[in-house]
């Protein structure tokens, strides 16, 4: 994945993880600890994920705070929706290994799986 | 006027008719790619065929030039100028280029689109996903087993941490070979080019089968492909694990889901056709194609 994906990842994942609105300086500083890392682009990530519509902000003092707007949870449900094939989806954005079933069919290919791995071992 | 009726006669025949058999064809699922092939084939001779018979009805109707000349020069085959100023009149290649434009068009359209959704499902991914490059694969934290791949220029294949717990080392090999004969194969241009023929000409029999069946072939043509690397078991109990995983779906269409069909082709293995099936395949292809331009410029009609 691309570096700059990389970091949006990582500054997503603190500020979950945090739960509380944090400046760019917090993230900063905690990213810090792994791997050297400027202010800077830090805080032009930030600024990237705010107008991607992930991060919302607030002004506190003369710093901007900022907080994902929607839970990690509800990004992976969005993600598994359109893999799933809830959302209308063009033709061919997503290549899914197999489509929705009943329950009555996975019930057969089941028994018909069973069934060949016993012809193949008699 | 012979050669536009036996033209549109053509037309029906490929968009109405040929689809049935091909559909029905038993060969098909031996050899898939050789069958897309044969269903683009069939989408090519349509258009071919439309746009010819477009162009001859527009000449008819301007009664400018019967005969030799007016002949060759309706197959493009006199130049434009000295032969007939009719052909090079705007209306009179209006309604044929419309026909090409139109489909043409919409795959722009199509891939464009495409592209936008990955682009907002790439977005999403990297906040969500984790790359992990010992399965060369994004993975998800999500309770629902899923398997899939983004085509084309976000190439990336996805995978929840429940189809890793329920899939064998192999099992998941197999998924994962899949996925990527799909992105290597470029078959969400294959998608696009079935979309665009369906958007241009809705309703018709051909492009209602042929989204059907090409979208199920080149599943076929995924997994042929993973079964050269891979074991036809593990694919097979891939397919069931991951299937079974997810929520099931109540109702149902006629002849079961493709995984079902899948499944089948993989535990009854069938030889694959022959040279000479497959020659035939493609001859007839071919002939099919060129029956249209014979009906326009041959010396049968005028």
């Amino acid at each position: 994945m691309r570096p700059l994906g990389e970091l949006e990842a990582q500054i997503m994942n603190r500020l979950w993880t945090w739960g509380r609105p944090a400046p760019a300086r917090d993230i900063h500083a905690d990213l810090n600890r792994t791997r050297p890392i400027a202010y800077s682009t830090v805080k032009t990530v930030a600024e990237i994920l705010f107008r991607k519509g992930m991060l919302q902000r607030e002004k506190q003092g003369r710093a901007w705070q900022y907080e994902p707007t929607c839970s990690r949870q509800q990004y992976t449900a969005s993600l598994m929706q359109d893999a799933l094939g809830d959302n209308p989806d063009p033709a061919g954005a997503l290549l899914s290994f197999v489509e929705q079933m009943s329950a009555s069919e996975v019930e057969a290919l089941r028994s018909a799986l069973r069934a060949a791995k016993r012809r193949g071992e008699a | 006027m012979t050669s536009t009726l036996f033209l549109a006669g053509y037309a029906a025949f490929v968009g109405v008719f040929a689809p049935r058999v091909l559909a029905r064809a038993r060969w098909t699922h031996r050899a898939p790619r050789l069958a897309v092939l044969a269903w683009y084939a069939l989408m090519a001779t349509f258009l071919v065929t439309v746009t010819l018979a477009a162009y001859h009805l527009v000449l008819r109707e301007q009664h400018v030039h019967d005969g030799l000349v007016g002949l060759l020069s309706a197959c493009g085959l006199f130049p434009v100028g000295s032969a007939s100023h009719a052909a090079a009149d705007p209306a009179t290649l209006l309604p044929p280029a419309l026909v090409v434009l139109l489909p043409a068009g919409w795959f722009l359209d199509r891939v464009w689109r495409t592209r936008r959704a990955q682009r907002r499902h790439v977005a999403l991914l990297a906040v969500v996903g984790n790359p992990s490059a010992d399965h060369d694969a994004v993975i998800v934290d999500h309770d629902t087993p899923v398997v899939y791949c983004l085509p084309g220029r976000y190439r990336q294949v996805v995978v929840t941490r429940a189809a890793i717990k329920v899939l064998s080392q192999e099992q998941l090999g197999a998924v994962l070979a899949h996925e990527r004969a799909h992105i290597a194969g470029r078959h969400h241009l294959c998608h696009a080019m079935v979309d665009a023929f369906g958007r241009s000409f809705p309703g018709l029999p051909l492009a209602r089968q042929a989204k059907g069946q090409v979208a199920l072939l080149l599943e076929m043509a995924a997994d042929d492909r993973a079964l050269r690397l891979h074991s036809r078991e593990n694919l097979a109990a891939a397919m069931c694990e991951v299937a079974a995983g997810r929520a099931p779906r109540a109702a149902f269409g006629a002849g079961g889901s493709s995984a079902a069909v899948r499944l089948h082709r993989l535990l009854v293995p069938a030889a694959t056709p022959g040279r000479a099936a497959r020659l035939g395949v493609v001859g007839g292809s071919l002939a099919a194609l060129l029956v249209p331009l014979l009906i326009a410029c041959g010396p049968f009609f005028g």
